[in-house]
């Protein structure tokens, strides 16, 4: 730490802190408009002017650009400053419109801020002022070129934070302005980064217009319902509806520092749709009529007890939610098991990848398991295997490229597409394997790690159970490099370079995504993955650490709070008596005696009518679930279907009750991302309609069942989650206030690592198969502008997204004679669906690709069990 | 009546084996954009956007930094320039000695404003910072040669000498 003195208070910061900074971390204030800690320092504004004194002598200096040293005299104001800052403060408003009247800024712009805060009055020059038109080439974001000051603020941030460099300064001198390249509309992430940063109103968010003034918006920080990052972010809400979403209040909130992605900043518009259910809503004569709460629970508890004294409790399936709460997800499990009594509850994330709880709970065991996502920010390398970060967890992707600006992070990507991300490094190393080899892949990898001693053996192997079958497994001749290299279709040297990045000392994340979850050899691929994992770290430094990306906000937390076959809530194996006991005890309720068969797919159950009635919290599993066939058919099939949402679903519309739901920003509770980080939300705005929060109608139905469910706020289920969840064990709402809970990492406090145990793959990858028919592989993946219910109902979105492309290789498309955006029919065993084509690059030969997370369009129809194969023809 | 088919212009796919060859050369190097872009500039005439995109995903270069910096030099263009280059000095010198009609005329003559083209391709007009012949401001550079002391009808003789 660093001693320093600011107008005359005694400051301590950090070696390589900057005057300004320091100023303003100990509450001083320095007029200042290009400065911002998030990204490098320019100098470009010229307002932070400070008088440093230092071993006798006085200097000027930008205080942004002056970082501390030990014993400096600081003063922020003195004549000098002031007659400076105001000189300067005269010439960026020499060419300014002055048009704060019908400036969104107005208000909380900081040019306008320090203007009135240096008391400027009109300046003495008359020069021109600019006046280029407004740039509105697309929904979400305008331009006004006029207001700018070029600070670099956007600029930097589109560059640096958002990886994607759309925008830049074009020209020079006095027609400086910043723009795209060409002049062509604009077309980026549309992270919004850059009207957060913008000091002035130049960038501004058109979802905003004319609808609130700033100083009219009530704040309240909460956490972002999309995607298992779990961004902090400030929903700003006027006479109760959602006007916006901000971040930019303070950098320190959350984990992402203050940055967003196109969903969390414009994906809100859903909350207060139109398209909201409002009230319950009973089928009757085939059609879905309004109802009141009392006449919807009373049908709906009538209609349950009827099947559970017909069929049992078993006969009863429900369907968790990774988009609600951990409240909701608890009360959800514990009232269909204790209330409903049957054995028969899940969730999708669960039951696309069956073998990922456990998998995850293998990581945490042995230590590996990464506590924090931020941590990601020191990495020397990361290394991504099927996960596609830019899309299906933007900020992630800032967290890493924010490493490879400070640390020179060396960033490996693993996956079948060539998926994209922004960034400007050299040291990007691309393993584009060919579908199915992945494992493979990784054993080759191992097997580099061994051969070549990059790491220390001997340790290895006395710090793990059973080094030596991994070392005879590996001497089998299918992972000799050459072979691994011809089957995977990466160069041998690629495949060195990935297994000594990894295997060099230092911080490592292992960022396990979708693709390999989700394959049918998910598993297999996992094992070798922490396999190397574990070598790296045993053989060498415990500094390689492994990430399982979960899709949704709360995917992580749904499986936490039990709402899966096998677990109670924390993982508790549901069949061992002992569990049992404590759980039942402290929920003072009988459990459903023990399954004697495992447990199978609800789906599979409903289609064979085993499964008579269905009940579903937040999910449309109609259009998420992987085999649509299969799911459709068992809603036909169930007698009864009750549908929790906050709009009318594909699955909502089967249902013969639906319940309508408020979202997040209407209700407090707690979600889990993806490193198990509990954040707490916050309520912002009343309920909407007569909705209400899913674990309240739990609450209301459990009581027309004749059972107490006694909660009057989430923070009652928060409590209990603490004393009855044993990995959420001293999770406490005040806690939680000033920061999230890590329940990994309260457990690695709690529990001493297990011994490694080297898993030793001995059924082979059942190879992809070709298919003539079928030529086409289906891949699948995450959007980064939609993701299911939500996005679809906010129209700014939908408006920037409002096509679903079917990607095609460009070589496969030229010889199907396809171009960009011809109607493409594709074709599975199981169905088929019309999009426009787009030709890329991206996508290898033999596969097209077609995202997840457009909900209106049924991709899952085409697909059954394992990969799917698909033929694709041009069309009308 | 039948309908008239109106021909579509196709616009030839850019050669881009020129562009690549440049920079095969400078692969690896950092900071060759500003050559890259030069050598790109003599071999093609001016910066069209297929070989930015080229040099962007080669450089690893966002394309609008690319633009960025291209129009930030006044050497760089962006659209075609015609076959010969009418620059109207408008340093301080020929600023005072009235340049601006010296502009004015060339644009009504040519019908084309500032850093345009002609449609033919023939002439494009340009005004550029002090060339250093102040003693005889106002002064037109027609390619290399340097035209002083001009007023608007002399301009016009001048030009016809090289049009007619
Ligand atoms: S929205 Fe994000 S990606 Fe788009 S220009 Fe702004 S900073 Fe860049
Ligand atoms: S648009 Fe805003 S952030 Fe960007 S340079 Fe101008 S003033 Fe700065
Ligand atoms: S990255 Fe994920 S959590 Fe963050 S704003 Fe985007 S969708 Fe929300
Ligand atoms: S804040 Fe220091 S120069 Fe702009
Ligand atoms: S000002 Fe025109 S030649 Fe110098």
């Amino acid at each position: 730490m660093i001693n320093i003195t600011i107008d005359n208070k005694l400051v301590s910061v950090p070696k390589g802190t900057n005057i300004f900074k320091a100023a303003k971390d100990n509450g001083i204030y320095i007029p200042g408009l290009c400065y911002h800690p998030k990204l490098t320092q320019y100098g470009g504004c010229r307002l932070c002017m400070v008088e440093v004194t230092e071993r006798g002598r006085s200097r000027h200096r930008f205080s942004c650009a002056q970082p501390v040293a030990e014993g400096m005299v600081v003063k922020t104001n003195t004549p000098e400053t002031e007659k400076y800052t105001k000189s300067v403060m005269e010439y960026l408003l020499a060419h300014h419109p002055l048009d704060c009247p019908t400036c969104d800024k107005s208000g909380e712009c900081g040019l306008q801020e320090i203007t009135h805060d240096l008391k400027l009055k009109p300046g003495r020059f008359k020069g021109a002022r600019l006046d280029d038109p407004m740039r509105r080439d697309n929904p979400l974001l305008e331009y006004n070129s006029n207001r700018c000051i070029l600070c670099s603020r956007c600029v930097k941030v589109c560059k640096e934070i958002a990886g994607v460099g759309a925008i830049d300064y074009q020209n020079r001198g006095f027609k400086t302005v910043v723009g795209t390249a060409f002049d062509k509309p604009l077309d980026c992430s549309f992270c919004g980064g850059c009207v957060s940063v913008c000091p002035t109103g130049s960038w501004q968010d058109r979802t905003l217009k004319f609808k609130a003034r700033p100083w009219e918006l009530k704040k309240t920080p909460t956490v972002c319902t999309y995607c298992a990052v779990g961004c902090s972010l400030v929903i700003n809400t006027k006479d109760n509806e959602v006007m916006r979403v901000t971040a930019d209040e303070n950098i320190n909130l959350g984990i992402n520092e203050s940055n967003l992605c196109v969903k969390g900043k414009f994906g809100h518009e859903f909350i207060n749709s139109d398209k909201r259910v409002k009230t319950p809503l009973i089928k009757k004569g085939g059609k879905l009529r309004s109802a009141s709460w009392d006449d919807a629970l009373d049908h709906i508890s009538k209609k349950f007890s009827e099947i559970i004294e017909k069929s049992g409790g078993n006969a009863i399936g429900g369907i968790g939610s990774e988009k609600c709460t951990n409240e909701d997800n608890y009360l959800f499990q514990k009232l269909c098991r204790t209330v409903l009594g049957t054995n028969y509850i899940d969730n999708i994330s669960n039951m696309k990848s069956p073998s990922l709880n456990r998998l995850i709970n293998n990581s945490v065991a042995y230590g590996m398991a990464s506590t924090s996502l931020e941590g990601i920010e020191n990495a020397d390398t990361v290394f991504f295997v099927g996960a596609d970060v830019s899309e299906a967890h933007p900020v992630a992707g800032s967290m890493v490229r924010k490493a490879i600006r400070v640390n020179k992070t060396k960033v490996i990507i693993a996956n079948v597409r060539n998926v994209e991300f922004g960034c400007e490094t050299k040291d990007l190393l691309r393993l584009n394997y060919k579908l199915g080899t992945q494992t493979a892949l990784i054993n080759a990898m191992i097997k580099v790690i061994v051969d070549e001693k990059l790491v220390n053996l001997k340790k290895a192997a006395d710090k793990t159970e059973n080094f030596s079958e991994l070392r005879s497994f590996l001497r089998s001749s299918d992972l000799g490099i050459k072979k691994v290299s011809k089957a995977t279709n990466i160069p041998e040297d690629s495949i060195r370079a990935a297994a000594s990045s990894i295997a060099k000392a230092g911080n490592c994340y292992v960022i396990c995504g979708k693709d390999i979850e989700e394959d049918p050899s998910g598993e297999e691929t996992i094992e070798a993955l922490m396999n190397l994992c574990a070598l790296v770290n045993k053989g060498d430094s415990d500094k390689v650490s492994i990430v399982f990306s979960r899709q949704n906000n709360n995917s992580q937390g749904v499986n936490d709070m039990g709402v899966v076959p096998e677990f109670l809530p924390g993982y508790l194996d549901i069949n061992d008596q002992e569990n049992r006991a404590v759980v039942e005890e402290s929920w003072d309720a009988k459990l459903p005696a023990v399954l004697k068969n495992s447990p199978g797919d609800i789906f599979d159950l409903a289609v064979k009518k085993k499964i008579k009635a269905i009940y579903v919290m937040g999910e449309n599993p109609i259009v998420n679930y992987p085999n649509g066939k299969k799911v459709n058919d068992a809603f036909k099939k169930a007698e009864f279907v009750v549908v929790q949402d906050s709009f009318l679903t594909e699955t909502a519309q089967l249902a013969d009750v639906v319940l309508p739901s408020s979202t997040f920003a209407e209700k407090g509770g707690t979600f889990t991302n993806m490193v198990m980080t509990v954040q707490r939300l916050h309520k912002a705005i009343p309920q909407v309609g007569d909705s209400k929060p899913d674990w309240q109608i739990i609450c209301n139905l459990a009581e027309k069942m004749g059972h107490e469910f006694d909660y009057t706020t989430s923070k009652d289920i928060v409590d209990e989650i603490g004393k009855s969840v044993p990995i959420y064990e001293g999770i406490e709402v005040n806690r939680l206030r000033r920061k999230g809970f890590h329940w990994i990492l309260s457990l690695y406090y709690k529990t001493k690592a297990e011994k490694y145990q080297f898993e030793i793959a001995r059924k082979k990858t059942s190879a992809k198969k070709g298919n003539t028919k079928y030529p086409f592989t289906l891949l699948t993946g995450s959007s980064l502008r939609h993701q299911g219910t939500y996005s679809r109902n906010s129209e700014s979105l939908v408006s920037l997204a409002s096509e679903c492309f079917v990607e095609i290789n460009r070589q496969d498309a030229k010889k199907a004679k396809i171009v960009d955006g011809d109607n493409v029919k594709i074709e599975s065993a199981q169905g088929n669906i019309k999009l426009k084509a787009k030709t890329t690059g991206r996508v290898p030969e033999g596969a097209v690709f077609v995202s997840e997370d457009y909900e209106w369009v049924p991709v899952n129809n085409l697909r059954g069990d394992g990969y799917t194969n698909v033929k694709i023809s041009k069309t009308k | 009546m039948g309908k008239r088919n109106k021909k579509v212009v196709k616009e030839e796919p850019l050669d881009l084996s020129k562009a690549e060859k440049i920079l095969d050369k400078y692969e690896g190097v950092d900071g060759c954009l500003i050559p890259v872009l030069q050598q790109i500039q003599n071999a093609y005439g001016y910066l069209q956007e297929p070989a930015m995109n080229l040099v962007s995903e080669r450089l690893n270069i966002s394309v609008s930094e690319i633009i960025g910096v291209a129009t930030f030099y006044a050497q760089f263009h962006l659209k075609p320039r015609g076959k010969h280059i009418i620059k109207v000095c408008c340093g301080t010198a020929c600023h005072v000695k009235n340049s601006k009609n010296l502009s004015a005329r060339i644009e009504k003559r040519f019908k084309i404003k500032k850093d345009e083209t002609t449609e033919d391709k023939m002439f494009t007009f340009e005004e550029v910072p002090c060339v250093g012949a102040c003693g005889i401001a106002p002064v037109v550079v027609f390619d290399k040669d340097v035209h002083g002391t001009l007023s608007p009808d002399k301009l016009d003789g001048v030009l016809d000498g090289y049009t007619k």
